[in-house]
């Protein structure tokens, strides 16, 4: 009976012992988001969007700049990846036996397992020393090398999910396959593809390392893709580490902005997509 | 089908339908190949180039790049064994910190919170793996360091001051702060991979074990962890290939010193962290080209180790062999 | 066989799966030594009456249930009851053989017995045998008690997962189609053991096999839409019964 007592008392601390773990875990998620809901949406005006940066030392300026720069090496890099991906990833699900599927599967895993700092060396090797000069292509070609792996992956995962039979019975109306894929399992789940995508863009958008020694960055608007080119997540970098307080200030604004994007998109897609496929691509992903 | 074509059998007709039907797979299928093939020719442009960049270094320093112990860009003597230590010790501390609540809350999840709770908390924490590193590195450079500084250290020191790890001065930054940050972001993958390793633990185990009277704590023990060994392993193991890589939050926070220290208080440099801070900046081809040297170096231990989770999950979990074992039967 | 005292008494057994009213009001009592089987067209709910038996059907998500079951005279559902402690005093046996995987057999055996805290090695290993034995495995394991449990074929598993509910050796047994995953010859084997459990148990055994139940059972229990049909002993039941839907039932006009 004493045993017993002791066994009750030991499942109790046990239960216990987990709920405490469950708050621990929480703490940060709720410690990060409510630090920059407090500095960032204080520091947040409207200048941060519609000014440039103003010179060192004075205050006020905004990162219009970063954010179009943002924008604009995430679509140039998407435009690369993206096509790349989704073709990849409707070559697995629907051809994924043979020897360079199995190959290209191999090579996503390795591809999303790679820090993404080692992708900035490579397109910096590419790209940068090739042209002499930091460049937002160079920063779009990183980019689209993170988005690519998690396109082929998450799109492969969605298309998986379509059962067998709805392929047969396009075959059966004597449809090539090659239409059965596009007209009937691509459109079939066009809108859970592009929620892959979205999540896809939102990680990339968040990226600082590949950019660091890529686009580099700069303090004025630039839209040539040859010269280096700003970007939000490298100018909260250098606002964050630098000495001036009103450049740390914009730095928590711009932070702000990033995680309200990127936990926007994510969990608008969670609520897009297929549950199943988006737990299988969740599964993969975060390993 | 046979009627049609008779009836409407032009020259022009048959050849869209070649296109159309076997013709039309074909050059799909070719399409497609030669874009995986394009893929992969990618990956091992990636490996080649880093490769080819690091030669320089590698000519010159061989081996010994990982046993001696300076690091000094002016006298162009270079070393990874203080980023690599670096890199180990962080990923190492934050594993230690993550893996104990990771699989917590992995159970707690699965096997104690009902099933809607329970997907809110996964919800919860899977944001964390949304949150870009970048943010991380400031809210440790403004919110964690000074805590770190201020509570973490004199609590640490008055109760484990006697231990070499825990002596000497802290300024906030450093790597026990750039490990705190590295666990917090390792935190999802570990308890998310755990999840699915206790989702695949069959009902009917968990309710052998009830109907021996065990209690939750015992049937968790007994039913959910015990076979769960080597996916909870693989777990962690992915969590650690995930800390080896992840830069900007630990570049913030870590203090870039080159020098290896013996104290978690000090500041210390990790291999993706030195890449971070001197690539830009790296003029002389040497000093580049070890810096490219340290990326190879990161790249291959990253492979080594998310192949061996990968392999350890799938092939020595008991569960997944008895699930294969179903699947035969 | 009525002189026997009951061992369980069921009254009024109700249970449910969220607003799914599955067992509507059971009421049965089980003398001591003897095999009740409980039969019935799948989705009856017979599952689902004897998994509240061993309150195991309330760890399942959105299920509850009320009524009366005395054990010995104490009712399992009181408030007071642990279930944990209940469970020690009514074994299961389960439609799947389900050996703990990465333990081995001797381990499987004597697991309710580690975790109720006896740790000396001579009574477990003791016990190990006694309940092997018991449950017709010795001769073919006595060689192999330290490979794994789940090494077993499907017929060896089933009866170490006998042997393991023996082994906490609880005066009820409940056996959830212990039978139906296994093959014919596996199966013979469980039932002859069944006769050999009854000098000790007291057994309640759940199958969708007629002949089996005919075959093992004392006492038969037919269960259709929640409700108890018709229960007595097995040779009236299957001879003879009082109610048309049992006749229906094993004559096979339908189920």
């Amino acid at each position: 009976m004493n045993q017993f007592k002791f066994r009750k008392v030991r499942n109790k601390l046990f239960l216990f012992s987990l709920s405490i773990a469950a708050v621990v875990c929480l703490a940060p998620l709720i410690m990060v988001t409510s630090f920059m809901l407090q500095k960032g949406a204080a520091s947040l005006d409207l200048d941060f969007f519609t000014k440039l940066p103003v010179p060192v030392g004075e205050a006020g300026g905004g990162m219009l700049h970063a954010i179009l720069g943002t924008i604009y090496m995430v679509t140039l890099g998407s435009l690369m990846a993206v096509p790349l991906g989704l073709i990849g990833g409707i070559y697995l699900s629907e051809y994924g036996k043979g020897g360079i599927s199995k190959a290209l599967r191999l090579a996503t895993d390795v591809m999303t397992g790679i820090p993404s700092i080692i992708i900035g060396i490579f397109a910096y090797i590419l790209l940068v020393v090739p042209f002499k000069s930091f460049s937002a292509l160079s920063g779009a070609v990183a980019l689209a090398i993170i988005i690519l792996p998690v396109v082929i992956r998450s799109s492969e995962e969605i298309l998986k999910l379509v059962p067998k039979h709805i392929r047969e019975a396009g075959l059966a109306l004597g449809l090539p396959r090659w239409k059965v894929i596009l007209f009937i399992i691509v459109r079939g789940n066009l809108s859970a593809l592009f929620t892959g995508v979205m999540l896809a863009i939102a990680r990339a958008s968040g990226e600082t390392a590949p950019l660091l020694f890529t686009a580099f960055g700069n303090m004025y608007l630039s839209y040539s893709p040859m010269e280096p080119m700003a970007s939000l997540p490298v100018q909260i970098y250098t606002y964050a580490i630098s000495p001036f307080e009103d450049w740390q200030r914009q730095s928590w604004a711009g932070a702000f902005v990033l995680i309200i994007l990127v936990i926007g998109v994510n969990l608008g897609a969670r609520f897009l997509m297929n549950p199943k496929a988006l737990k299988n691509f969740l599964k993969r992903s975060s390993s | 089908m046979l009627n049609q074509q008779t009836h409407n059998a032009t020259p022009t007709k048959s050849i869209a339908k070649k296109l159309s039907g076997a013709y039309g797979d074909k050059v799909a299928k070719v399409f497609m190949q030669t874009v995986a093939l394009a893929i992969l020719a990618l990956l091992f442009l990636m490996v080649y180039l880093l490769f080819e960049m690091s030669l320089e270094a590698i000519k010159e320093f061989g081996f010994g790049f990982l046993t001696s112990t300076d690091w000094d860009p002016i006298m162009e003597e270079f070393s990874a064994l203080p980023f690599f230590y670096g890199t180990l010790v962080t990923s190492i501390l934050a594993l230690l910190i993550a893996a104990p609540i990771s699989v917590m809350v992995a159970i707690f999840i699965t096997d104690i919170l009902p099933v809607k709770l329970g997907q809110v908390l996964g919800l919860f924490v899977e944001m964390i793996a949304a949150i870009p590193s970048i943010v991380f590195g400031l809210w440790g450079l403004f919110f964690l360091a000074p805590i770190v500084r201020e509570q973490i250290t004199p609590l640490l020191k008055s109760t484990l001051g006697f231990l070499p790890i825990f002596q000497g001065p802290s300024f906030g930054i450093g790597v026990l702060t750039a490990s705190i940050i590295l666990a917090i972001m390792i935190l999802p993958t570990i308890t998310s991979i755990s999840r699915e390793v206790f989702k695949s633990v069959p009902q009917h185990q968990k309710e052998a074990a009830l109907a021996l009277g065990a209690t939750r704590e015992e049937m968790i023990r007994l039913a959910v962890l015990r076979p769960s060994f080597s996916g909870i392993t693989g777990a962690i193991v992915l969590g650690f290939g995930r800390a080896l890589g992840e830069t900007m939050a630990v570049a913030m926070v870590i203090g870039n010193s080159s020098r290896i220290s013996a104290s978690l208080f000090a500041p210390g440099a990790t291999m993706s962290s030195v890449i971070a801070n001197e690539y830009a900046e790296a003029s002389a081809g040497l000093h580049l080209s070890s810096l490219c040297y340290v990326g190879l170096l990161l790249f291959l231990v990253t492979l080594v180790v998310n192949s061996s989770a990968r392999f350890i999950v799938w092939k020595f979990s008991p569960i997944a062999r008895s699930a294969r074992k179903d699947k035969r039967a | 066989m009525t002189s026997k005292k009951n061992v369980l008494e069921v009254k009024n057994l109700q249970a449910w799966f969220g607003k799914f009213h599955a067992v509507k009001g059971v009421s049965t009592d089980y003398p001591e030594k003897s095999i009740t089987a409980i039969i019935g067209p799948s989705g009856c709910g017979k599952s689902t009456y004897l998994r509240c038996l061993n309150r195991i059907h309330e760890e399942v998500p959105g299920a509850r249930s009320s009524g009366q079951a005395l054990l010995l005279g104490q009712d399992i559902f009181a408030p007071e009851v642990d279930p944990v402690e209940l469970r020690q005093n009514i074994g299961m046996v389960f439609q799947k053989p389900n050996p703990f995987p990465a333990l081995s057999i001797f381990e499987n055996v004597v697991v309710g017995l580690k975790l109720q805290g006896i740790k000396n090695k001579a009574k477990l290993l003791e016990t190990a045998e006694r309940c092997l034995r018991k449950a017709a495995l010795w001769e073919e394991v006595k060689d192999k008690l330290h490979q794994q449990g789940t090494s077993l074929s499907g017929g060896q598993q089933q009866r170490l997962c006998i042997a393991r509910a023996l082994a906490v050796n609880p005066p009820v047994l409940l056996m959830d189609e212990p039978t139906s995953a296994l093959d014919p010859i596996a199966s013979a084997k469980i039932e002859e053991l069944m006769q050999d459990l009854k000098e000790d148990f007291t057994v309640i055994v759940v199958t969708h096999n007629m002949q089996q139940a005919a075959r093992v059972a004392d006492y038969t229990s037919f269960l259709m839409l929640g409700e108890l049909v018709e229960h007595g002993p097995s040779e009236i039941i299957f001879t003879n019964p009082k109610q048309s839907k049992t006749e229906d039932y094993i004559t096979g006009r339908f189920g």
